[in-house]
This record gives C-alpha cells, sequence and structure tokens, in this order.
C-alpha cells in the first residue's frame, strides 16, 4: 500500500491502525524520555494522552509523526512495521500532527501554508487550485478561514484552524494534536471538540494530548496516561474517574494537598491561607485608564484600571494573548503605555525605565524565564544579581563587584528558597525548570519588594515546585506585600487570588471575588460573553 | 530535561567531568590550530614547497631563541590589543569588523605628538591618550548609527574602515607628511617612542601596555558593574533591559572600550616600531595594514576572553614572526602571505560549534554516502 | 561636464554595476533562504583570481565558468559549516575573507609578479561596441538577473520553499522540506554568482587581477541587500547607484583640475552606501531565522 512499510514481517490486522511496540527514546544528554511504550491506536477513535510537562507525551508524539527516531522500539501497521525518517514520510503514510507552536510560516497566507506542505519542489505556485481544495475541504469539515491573509495576522485560534486544516488537506488518518486547548477560550475549545467528534465519525483517529483532566474526560474514548516517560496507564474513558486518572497521572497523591493534581475552587492552599484575618492595607499599585499597543502595533490594552493594595493577591486571569503581557510590560518598564497613568504609592511609573521602578519597590516575575528572567549561559550567581548588581553591599570602590559577598548571598537564596544546585558558578542552564524559577523568585524576593508582579509563575513547573512558589506569595501576602498574579491557569487565580479580574481583549471583563462566580460562569467571561448576559 | 537520571557518583568525578568540560574550548582552539596548519601543509605540498621544511623554519623563526621570542612578541602586541577591540564588542553582542579603520585613526592621532614638543613620558602618553581618543570617536559613530537607525554594525565598520584608509592616506600624504621624505610621515620624535625591550630587536615596552590593557580588560569584564552589564546584555538583551541595563549604554561603552584599545594598537605599532617611526603613506601602510583582520582571527582563537587572547596572540605572533624566517629559508622559501591561508584556516575552523564532535559526525556521514552509493538503507543515526 | 563626459561616466557605472548587482541579488537568494555570507568580499578575491588563470587557459568562456566554480565551491564549504555543522556564520564569512587574502596575494607570487598579474587582452571577454563606447556582455546578465530571480522567488514554488526555509524552518521542516539541503543550494548558487562577479572583474573589465581587486564591493553588496529588503529589483537599483558613485570617483581621478583630492572622492561610494543603509532600515523586514542555524526541536 506504501513505501514506508517495510516488507516481510507483515502483522494481522486485528482492527488496529498503528501499534507502537516497545518505543524508547534516550535523549543524547542522557535524560531518558520515553521508556518502553507499547501502545496501539484503533481507527475511528479520539485517544487522550495525559502526562505532566516532562512525562514525555510530545516525545512519544514526536516520534510517531517522524520528528524523531526512537532509540529503540519499532512502529507497526498492518500491514507491517514503519519508519518514518521526516514528517514528510509520516504524512504521506497519514499521520498529522498539529504541534503547540505552530509550523505556520507567518508571512505567509493560509493558502500559500499549504502548498508549501502539498507541492513538489519544482515548478509553479499554482495557488488557485489549493484554494479550491481547501474551499471544498472547509466546506466538509466546518472550519472557516480567512484563506488570502498572512497567518500572523490571524489570531491564534485561526491559526490553530489553518494549522488543523493543512494536515487534513493531506487526507490523514491520524491526527495527532499537542495542548490544542492551551490557546484557545472555553468557547472555542467546545468548538474544537465538536470538530475532533465530526472528524472521528468521519473515519479519522486523534491524539489529543493534554494535561486537563476535564477536557480528556470530555471528549476522548480511550486515555493513555504518561508518567516520567513510563505509559502508567491505558483506560476507557467511561470506566475512569477523575480522581483515578489524577492518581495515574501523578503518582501517590501527594498527601493532603489537591493542588498535586488539579487546583479546584473548594479545596485551596488558600482555605489554610484564609485563615489569617484579613487586613487590607493601603493601596500600593494604582492604574488609571491605562492604553498600551502590543507588538503588532493594535491595541493591546484598553483602559484599564485597578488598585492592588498591601497584603492582598489581586490575581488576573484570562486566556493568554488578551493583552495580560503588554500590561504586565507596561507596569514594570519594558514598554512604553500609550496613555493612562500608573503609580506605586504615588509615584507615576509610566516611562520609567525598568531600575528605576524596581527602586520604588517592584519585583517581576517575569513570564518568560528563559526570554527574560535568565541569561542562561551566566552562572547562577551572576544570575542571582541581575538586576541588583547596584547593590551597595555588592559593589567595591571602582564599582567593583565583591564577589565574596554575592556567593555568600547566593549560598543563602540556595538554602532559603530550597534551589537545587552544585552551587553559585554552576550554569543557570545546567538546573532543571523549577529550580530556575525559584531562583528567579527567590531574587526577586530578596529586593524586598512593596509589590510583587508575578506573571504566570508557575507555568510548566512540576507539581512540588508549583507548590512551593505558590506558598511563597501567599507568604509574601501574609507579611503585607501586594501581590499582582497573571496566570492563564484558572485554577490557580481561583485559590490564589482575594480579588480577581477576567481579562478578555484588553478589557477586564468584571473584578470580583474568586468565589462570586461559578466556573461555567467565569469561562464564558474569558471568552468575551458580557457580564450582564453572563449573571443574567 | 528536569529529572535527569544520571547522577554523578562522586565529588572526585564531578571535579573531572567539571575540569574537562572547562578544558573544552582550550582543546578546541588547538584543534583549529591544527587544522589551519594541516590544510596549509597540504596548500604548500600542492604548490611543491617541503610543509615540513617550512613549518619547521616558522617553529624557529617564532620560537627558536629569545631574539626569535622577541620577533614574534612584537608581532603579538598589536594583535592582543585590535582582538580585544573585537571580542570586547563580542561579549556586548555585536560584531565590530572595524578594527582596522579605528588602528589608522589611531596611529594617525598620535604620530601629531610631532608637531609639539613635551618631557620624556608626557609625551609618549599624550600620544597613547590621542590615539585612544581617535580610535574611540572613530569607533562610535556606528554604535550611534545603529542606536538610532538601526544599521548593522557589522556593515558601517567595513564602510568606516575604507574611509578610515582613505582619511589616513589623505593625512599622512598632504598633513602630517615628512617633508624631507614624501613616501612617509613625520617621525614620532625620541620623546614619545616605546623604549626597546631587547637590544637589536623591534620588541619594544609597547608590549608591557597590550598585557596591561588585557589585563584590565578582563577585571573589567568579570569583576566590574560595567563588565557584568555588557556581558548580560550581549548574552540576552531582553533578561538584560529585565534587570534594568540599558542596552544602549552598553553597546556604547563596549564600542568605545574596542575604540580604544583599537586606537591604541596604532599606537603601539608607529610609536614602538624602529626604525622610521613612522607611517607609510606611499605605500599605502604596510605596517598598519593587517592587524585589525588578524586580531580578529587571535579572539576568536582566544574564545574572546582576554587571557585566551593573550595566549593566543603568541601563537599568531609566533605565525607572522616565523613567516618572515620561512619566506627566507633557502632550498624551501615559502611566501609570508601563507600564514594568512593558514590564520584564515584556522577561523574557518573555528566557526564549527563542538570541533571535535566533527570527527564521528562526518565518519557517520561518510558511511551514509558509502550506503547510498550501493543502494543499501543507511545505518541508524548515532544517538548522540 | 559635456555630453560624452557623461556617457563615459555611465558607461563606467554600468560596468561597476555589475559586480555588486550579481553579488547582492546571490546573496539575496541566500538572505532569502536563512544564511547570511560576509565571506562575499572573500569569494569575489578568489574568484578573479581563478577566473584570470581559468581565462589564460582556455579563453574568457572558460575562466568566466571556473569563477563561477571555485564561488561555489566556497560558498559549498560556507554552507555545509553553516548547515549540517550548525556553525556561526559571521565567522566563517571573516575565515574565508582572511583566507582568500592569503591564498590571492600567495597565488600573485608564485606566479611571479607580487601584487599583480594582467590578463593578457586575447583572452579577455571581448567588449561590444555600442554608441556608448565599448560595453562587456556581462552588464546584460546583470540587468536581466535580478527580474530572473524576482520571478523566481516570487512565482515558482522552490521560491517558496527558499522562504520558509529562511522565515520559519520548522514549518518548512514539518512540509517535508530537508532545510539544510534548501539553504545548502541556496547559499552555493548565491556564491556562484558572486564568483560569476569575481571572474568578471579580472576577465571582463578591469584586466588584470591585483591582490585588493574586489576593494570592499563585497562588503558593499552586502550593504545593497540591507538596502534592498531582499527584492532583488532594488538590489538592481542599488547596485547602479553605487556603481555610478564609483564612476564619478573614477572619472574626477582624470579631470586634469583635481578639484578636490583623489583620496576624498575614493571614499564617496563608502560614504554613500552608509547614508543610503541608514536612511533605508527601518522600513526593511529581513527572514526571522536569518543568521540562525536550524536545529530539531
Amino acid at each position: 500500500m506504501n513505501r514506508h512499510v517495510v516488507p516481510g514481517n507483515a502483522g494481522n490486522s486485528n482492527g488496529y491502525l498503528l501499534r507502537a511496540e516497545g518505543i524508547t527514546k534516550v535523549y543524547s544528554d542522557g535524560t531518558v524520555g520515553l521508556r518502553a511504550a507499547t501502545v496501539e491506536i484503533h481507527p475511528r477513535e479520539i485517544v487522550g494522552l495525559l502526562g505532566e510537562n516532562g512525562a514525555g507525551k510530545t516525545t512519544f508524539t514526536k516520534i510517531l509523526s517522524g520528528l524523531l527516531p526512537p532509540t529503540n522500539g519499532r512502529v507497526v501497521s498492518p500491514e507491517g512495521p514503519v519508519r518514518f525518517a521526516s514528517p514528510r514520510e509520516a504524512l504521506d503514510f497519514g499521520i498529522g500532527m498539529v504541534h503547540q507552536h505552530f509550523a505556520l510560516v507567518g508571512t505567509f497566507t493560509a493558502a500559500e501554508n499549504v502548498a508549501l506542505s502539498h507541492e513538489r519542489p519544482f515548478g509553479l505556485i499554482r495557488l488557485g487550485r489549493t484554494r479550491e481544495r481547501l474551499q471544498k475541504l472547509m466546506q466538509e469539515s466546518g472550519l472557516r478561514v480567512p484563506l488570502d491573509v498572512p497567518v500572523e495576522k490571524l489570531a491564534v485560534g485561526e491559526q490553530q484552524r489553518v494549522e488543523i486544516l493543512k494536515v487534513l488537506s493531506r487526507n490523514v488518518r491520524l491526527l495527532i494534536l499537542d495542548e490544542p486547548t492551551s490557546v484557545l477560550t472555553p468557547l472555542e475549545v467546545d468548538e474544537l471538540f465538536v470538530l475532533l467528534r465530526k472528524l472521528r465519525d468521519a473515519g479519522t483517529s486523534i491524539i489529543l494530548i493534554t494535561h486537563k483532566l476535564k477536557e480528556v474526560q470530555s471528549v476522548t474514548d480511550r486515555i493513555l496516561v504518561l508518567r516520567r516517560g513510563e505509559l502508567v496507564g491505558d483506560v476507557k474513558t467511561k470506566a475512569a474517574t477523575t480522581e483515578r486518572l489524577a492518581q495515574l497521572m501523578v503518582g501517590k497523591a501527594l498527601e493532603g494537598d489537591t493542588t498535586a493534581v488539579e487546583l479546584s475552587a473548594d479545596q485551596l492552599p488558600q482555605a489554610r491561607a484564609r485563615s489569617k484575618k484579613e487586613t487590607k492595607g493601603d493601596s500600593v499599585l494604582h492604574v488609571a485608564d491605562l492604553v498600551a499597543k502590543g507588538n503588532t502595533g493594535d491595541i493591546a490594552v484598553e483602559g484599564l484600571s485597578f488598585d492592588v493594595r498591601g497584603g492582598e493577591i489581586f490575581g488576573i486571569a484570562g486566556v493568554e494573548g488578551n493583552g495580560q503581557s503588554e500590561l504586565v510590560e507596561c507596569l514594570t518598564g519594558l514598554r512604553k503605555a500609550v496613555s493612562g497613568a500608573a503609580s506605586i504609592k504615588g509615584t507615576n511609573i509610566l516611562g520609567r525605565d525598568p531600575r528605576a521602578i524596581y527602586k520604588l519597590g517592584v519585583a517581576h516575575i517575569p513570564e518568560d524565564r528563559w526570554r527574560l528572567g535568565l541569561v542562561l549561559p551566566f552562572t547562577l550567581a551572576e544570575n542571582a544579581i541581575l538586576g541588583v548588581h547596584r547593590w551597595k553591599e555588592f559593589r567595591g570602590p571602582l564599582s567593583f563587584l565583591r564577589w565574596g559577598k554575592i556567593n555568600r548571598h547566593v549560598r543563602e537564596l540556595m538554602k532559603r528558597f530550597e534551589i537545587q544546585a552544585t552551587g553559585p558558578s554552576a550554569p543557570a542552564k545546567s538546573l532543571s525548570g523549577g529550580n530556575q524559577q525559584k531562583l528567579i523568585v527567590g531574587r526577586e524576593l530578596a529586593k524586598n519588594p512593596a509589590i510583587v508582579v508575578a506573571s504566570q509563575p508557575t507555568r510548566g513547573l512540576d507539581i512540588g515546585a508549583a507548590k512551593y512558589i505558590r506558598d511563597l506569595l501567599i507568604e509574601m501576602r501574609n507579611n503585607g506585600r501586594a501581590i499582582l498574579l497573571v496566570s492563564a491557569d484558572l485554577d490557580e487565580v481561583l485559590a490564589l487570588a482575594d480579588r480577581m479580574a477576567i481579562m478578555y481583549e484588553g478589557r477586564f471583563m468584571t473584578t470580583c471575588g474568586p468565589s462570586d462566580l461559578n466556573r461555567e460562569q467565569i469561562g464564558m467571561l474569558m471568552g468575551g460573553v458580557a457580564r450582564k448576559e453572563v449573571v443574567g | 530535561m528536569s529529572d535527569n537520571d544520571v547522577k554523578t557518583p562522586s565529588k572526585l568525578l564531578r571535579g573531572v567531568h567539571r575540569t574537562l568540560t572547562g578544558l573544552h574550548p582550550v582543546l578546541e582552539s588547538l584543534l583549529a590550530a591544527v587544522i589551519g596548519l594541516l590544510i596549509g601543509a597540504v596548500l604548500m605540498y600542492i604548490w611543491g614547497f617541503n610543509p615540513w621544511k617550512a613549518y619547521w623554519a616558522l617553529l624557529q623563526g617564532a620560537y627558536g631563541g629569545s631574539y626569535e621570542w622577541a620577533s614574534t612578541l612584537a608581532r603579538a602586541t598589536p594583535l592582543i590589543l585590535t582582538a580585544l577591540t573585537f571580542s570586547v564588542c563580542v561579549r556586548a553582542g555585536m560584531f565590530n569588523i572595524g578594527a582596522e579603520g579605528q588602528l589608522f585613526m589611531g596611529a594617525m592621532a598620535c604620530i601629531c605628538v610631532a608637531l609639539f614638543k613635551l618631557p620624556v613620558g608626557l609625551h609618549l602618553f599624550v600620544g597613547l591618550v590621542f590615539a585612544a581618543v581617535a580610535g574611540a570617536a572613530w569607533s562610535i559613530i556606528p554604535a550611534v548609527l545603529k542606536i538610532t537607525r538601526g544599521v548593522s554594525e557589522v556593515i558601517s565598520t567595513i564602510m568606516f574602515n575604507w574611509i578610515a584608509r582613505w582619511l589616513a592616506l589623505y593625512i599622512a600624504i598632504y598633513i602630517l607628511v615628512d617633508p624631507s621624505r614624501a613616501e612617509k610621515t613625520l617621525s614620532i620624535p625620541l620623546t614619545a617612542r616605546f623604549p626597546i625591550l631587547v637590544r637589536g630587536t623591534d620588541l619594544s615596552y609597547a608590549v608591557f601596555l597590550s598585557v596591561f590593557v588585557a589585563l584590565v580588560l578582563y577585571f573589567v569584564l568579570w569583576h566590574t558593574t560595567m563588565g557584568y552589564e555588557v556581558r548580560a546584555a550581549g548574552l540576552n538583551p531582553t533578561a538584560a533591559r529585565y534587570g534594568g541595563i540599558r542596552n544602549k549604554r552598553t553597546m556604547i561603552v563596549s564600542f568605545v572600550l574596542g575604540g580604544i584599545t583599537a586606537g591604541l594598537a596604532g599606537a603601539t605599532i608607529i610609536m614602538g616600531n624602529p626604525p622610521s617611526y613612522a607611517a607609510f603613506g606611499g605605500g599605502a601602510f604596510p605596517e598598519l595594514t593587517g592587524a585589525g583582520f588578524d586580531g580578529m582571527a587571535v579572539a576568536m582563537v582566544g574564545r574572546n576572553h582576554p587571557i585566551g587572547i593573550l595566549v593566543a596572540a603568541v601563537l599568531f605572533g609566533g605565525l607572522n614572526a616565523g613567516g618572515r624566517v620561512m619566506q627566507f629559508y633557502g632550498s624551501n622559501p615559502v611566501p609570508l602571505e601563507m600564514v594568512r591561508i593558514v590564520m584564515g584556516a584556522i577561523v574557518l575552523a573555528m566557526s564549527i560549534p563542538e570541533l571535535i564532535r566533527l570527527f564521528p559526525m562526518a565518519k557517520a556521514q561518510g558511511q551514509r554516502l558509502i550506503a547510498v552509493l550501493r543502494r543499501k538503507p543507511a545505518p541508524k543515526e548515532g544517538s548522540a | 561636464m559635456n555630453w560624452s563626459d557623461l556617457l563615459s561616466l555611465l558607461r563606467i557605472a554600468l560596468h561597476a554595476m555589475v559586480p555588486i548587482t550579481l553579488t547582492a541579488v546571490g546573496e539575496i537568494v541566500g538572505e532569502t533562504a536563512g544564511l547570511f555570507n560576509i565571506g562575499l568580499e572573500g569569494i569575489l578575491l578568489i574568484s578573479a583570481f581563478a577566473g584570470a588563470i581559468g581565462a589564460e587557459l582556455g579563453g574568457p568562456a572558460v575562466g568566466l565558468l571556473i569563477g563561477m566554480g571555485v564561488g561555489a565551491a566556497i560558498g559549498l564549504v560556507f554552507a555545509v559549516i553553516n548547515t549540517y555543522w550548525k556553525g556561526t556564520q559571521m565567522v566563517t564569512g571573516i575565515g574565508i575573507n582572511l583566507f582568500a587574502m592569503g591564498l590571492v596575494a600567495f597565488g600573485l607570487i608564485q606566479l611571479g609578479a607580487p601584487g599583480f598579474r594582467a590578463v593578457p587582452r586575447a583572452v579577455q571577454l571581448i567588449k561590444w561596441k555600442t554608441a556608448m563606447g565599448a560595453m562587456s556582455p556581462i552588464i546584460l546578465v546583470a540587468l536581466v538577473m535580478p527580474f530572473v530571480i524576482h520571478w523566481f522567488i516570487k512565482h515558482t514554488r522552490a521560491g517558496l520553499i527558499l522562504k520558509a526555509a529562511g522565515e520559519m524552518p520548522e514549518a518548512a521542516d514539518v512540509a517535508g522540506i530537508n532545510v539544510n539541503r534548501v539553504r545548502l543550494l541556496a547559499a552555493t548558487f548565491g556564491a556562484a554568482l558572486a564568483g560569476l562577479a569575481g571572474a568578471y572583474m579580472s576577465v571582463a573589465w578591469i584586466g588584470s587581477v591585483t591582490k585588493d581587486l574586489s576593494a570592499g564591493r563585497g562588503f558593499i553588496a552586502l550593504a545593497t541587500v540591507v538596502f534592498s529588503g531582499l527584492n532583488p529589483l532594488l538590489a538592481l537599483l542599488g547596485g547602479f547607484i553605487f556603481g555610478f558613485f564609483q564612476g564619478l570617483a573614477e572619472w574626477v581621478k582624470t579631470l586634469p583640475s583635481k578639484p578636490i583630492p583623489s583620496q576624498f572622492v575614493s571614499m564617496l561610494p563608502y560614504i554613500v552606501t552608509l547614508l543610503v543603509v541608514s536612511g533605508a532600515i527601518g522600513r526593511v523586514r529581513f527572514p526571522k531565522a536569518l543568521g540562525e542555524p536550524y536545529k530539531r526541536e
């Protein structure tokens, strides 16, 4: 049937589409990404692939889709073993993957992007034909996207649809989606799931990678659970309970702490934190009518006004890309505001540079720790003084750096914030993600700030580290500091915040207490449904 | 990435591991040098020379005795400074190809001391200041163009090299010309010359200046807040901005530092170079040409680290000094230009990261090629 | 300035345009695919030398072909280092330049005359006699090539692939395109054009090889690429502007009155380059992955 089948070893076709046999992946640095995973994918089913960060979900699917060669093991189709040397070969076989970071050329239109993956290298571009085919496909699937606009001008949800369309146009038998919902609003998620069911009923198998339990339960037929590179569960969705899945995913549940699994509104670390009598201080951060542009030049923050007081956590929830990053960058001096006002304890901060703002008592835990928070080739010590390197304790005559004092300071940080590393001279890139984030948090909290601006502080961290950092934020709050928490993780905001706002397209849909609305209402607000309609 | 199962068993092993990874860059530089010399040898062989004899002559001429060492160090003196120019800017995240032009301006500026009289020592010092200021001034324009107009510093510094060359020629021919000998500029007066260090050679006290500047820059880069800011901005400009570092400032700082060292390089050539202590505009500056570009090679082999540069400069100075001997070596005279070829090949080799890794890779690729030729399935890619 | 002066100025300008435009157009192909080759200067120099030898051995056509071949070979080395071996493009380019300076100077010495070698009239490419005087046929190539490349990038599938490799190699990879191979071909082709430009200088234009024959033209071509924003048609215009100023400098030197010292006239093309580039930048958008080696994951 096709040329990728290695002849000879014909398997018996007992109804599977694809069988992964004992797949093992060891990366060149010795990390084991996947350990002897054996999995069958059947026709017409949606398989959920569940696991934490680093559990091996992406490794597994990259091997299936030809991006990575397995170290050991093989993939078998009913016709015999298959081997893909590239994503193209996997596509030719009928396996297509939609990556978390879209594989789209931003300057190309949707039609050009599709044409790129279709056409052989020689000859002229025939966009007309591609467009016709896409139009037909869009009608069949119900997916709609503009075909002649550069995709970088499209919204993230639309880009994802272009990506799915691109893969579908290759008549795939197996569609793999890597965390497709993380960039979507709840409404868009529902639309996507409707589409996935439709595709399944039309005969396509689907693998859905996610770490969200509710999603995986709502749409899949079968769930595979990975933990630390090992396949630990293969269960029918109908037979699985949330608790069982959660247990499989994280191993034994951390005692008495459900943050480990998925924070839910009624079981909070906050319950513990709230026990402290609420004594709200004065306003530390005051923002009025703030307007800012995004990188593309469009308005990203549209006239926000709010206060953050000492001793409270003000949480901003919302799907990423709704102006949260721009807001944080304005408040920390990394972006110029168009208009409006922002002040720390009455001193204006707009238009001042990050150093001046830090001196006013602002600590900033940035959302992207590799791009903003750390200089990765620097050592731990060098990173630990980023931003505070001009402190008097660290600076001798002729602005010589006092490495002795700095190293002592770093050792203290390492002890206080439980940073696992060989020492102050270890390069930052040798640290694990959790320890890198602890280093940043430790550095920022050591500034003894009046306000902490924490942007996605636990993204991509393992459970222990995330919990640790959440506890630190609560401790800071209890010490009377103001905290502005921006997170795409709704459960995190619900669990930590004293007051919260929901951000959509540069505006707050509402400002409320974390228990004023139920999850469905919040979900609708995050998707842009006006509060009046939601609350009734 | 988060959980690496492989744990180092003991502290001792960890120490050994660290030493090896620490030595890694040194080994790679050495390997690159060897590859460059091998390519040179092949070319010499093709052209009918005996490479071993030539390299023997080169080695003798470079490190064979105290006279040879002096000659090597004299060649290394300006190279150290121009290499620092390049590497300070690389540390700040920019490619400053303009050492050549900055060196020309520095050289012209220091010749100006011939126009007035000052006491011994002070005269020399004033000349150095002139050179440093001229180099920095010439270097600051590309930095400003980059900051204000976004002009790539690679393009602008190269254009400034050519402008500097023509400007220096004009100055040498029309302004600072020696009235008695039109092909050269005025000579540096006795009071402003670097004293000769080893009699009978052209090694002057200028070499101490170069070493001193290299040490100073080491301390600036690794032990002051300014150097810290420059390195942070070079490695991750966004994170630097987040840390309150003004990137525009670090750009200017690095270009000014680079301009100063390049200007001083010009001064060491003119003020420390017997017997004429002058620049030859008539010959389009043979004594000044090339130091800027060779400096880049030195910087790369020295891994853009001031201490590494000192070592690499001895190697390249040796190539230059030995090359002069090699070209007159009895039955086997290889032209001096061969040294340039070797330098180019060394830099080419340096541009390949993880050079050592290439050997198994090349082997695997070769095997795959053979397999393709034989129409057999390719061997599986190695796990590395 | 009278009519015939103007014509001769135009003639010089057109001739001076050729190497810059050809090199720039070649570099546009390479940069579109994501490779930035600062070693063009060295490629020009070596191919001028190789072209001259080739012409002496087998006539002008052989000279031009050998120039192209040598250019392509160096381009291939550059490309292999910076695709499969993930090298640092800037450093490789500097290495090529150093290597070329040494090799050509060395070669000239080995051929007898240090620093200079004339290409005999008989083996130079003939020039067409036109109303404007003797014109090299390569000028036609330089006039046509930008249009060809422009069409190629805009309207062929290969052009689409080229752009994808430079803009978003990950996407190209997923689409089944061998990014490294595309880049390799693009950079090699670009260097072949630079090789043609180099051979043109020695075989069809100046008629001699010196160790600084390229005189910064490779770098000016890089500036032209920046000026053009990767549009080959603008590279033609840019090449002409730079050629014109070089021609102007030559022309002023021949004037008996010497209105300004020749050194300042020689500076002009470089100053103009700077002015044009500092005026042009800001509106230009370059491929996102330009200068970055492509690594999976």
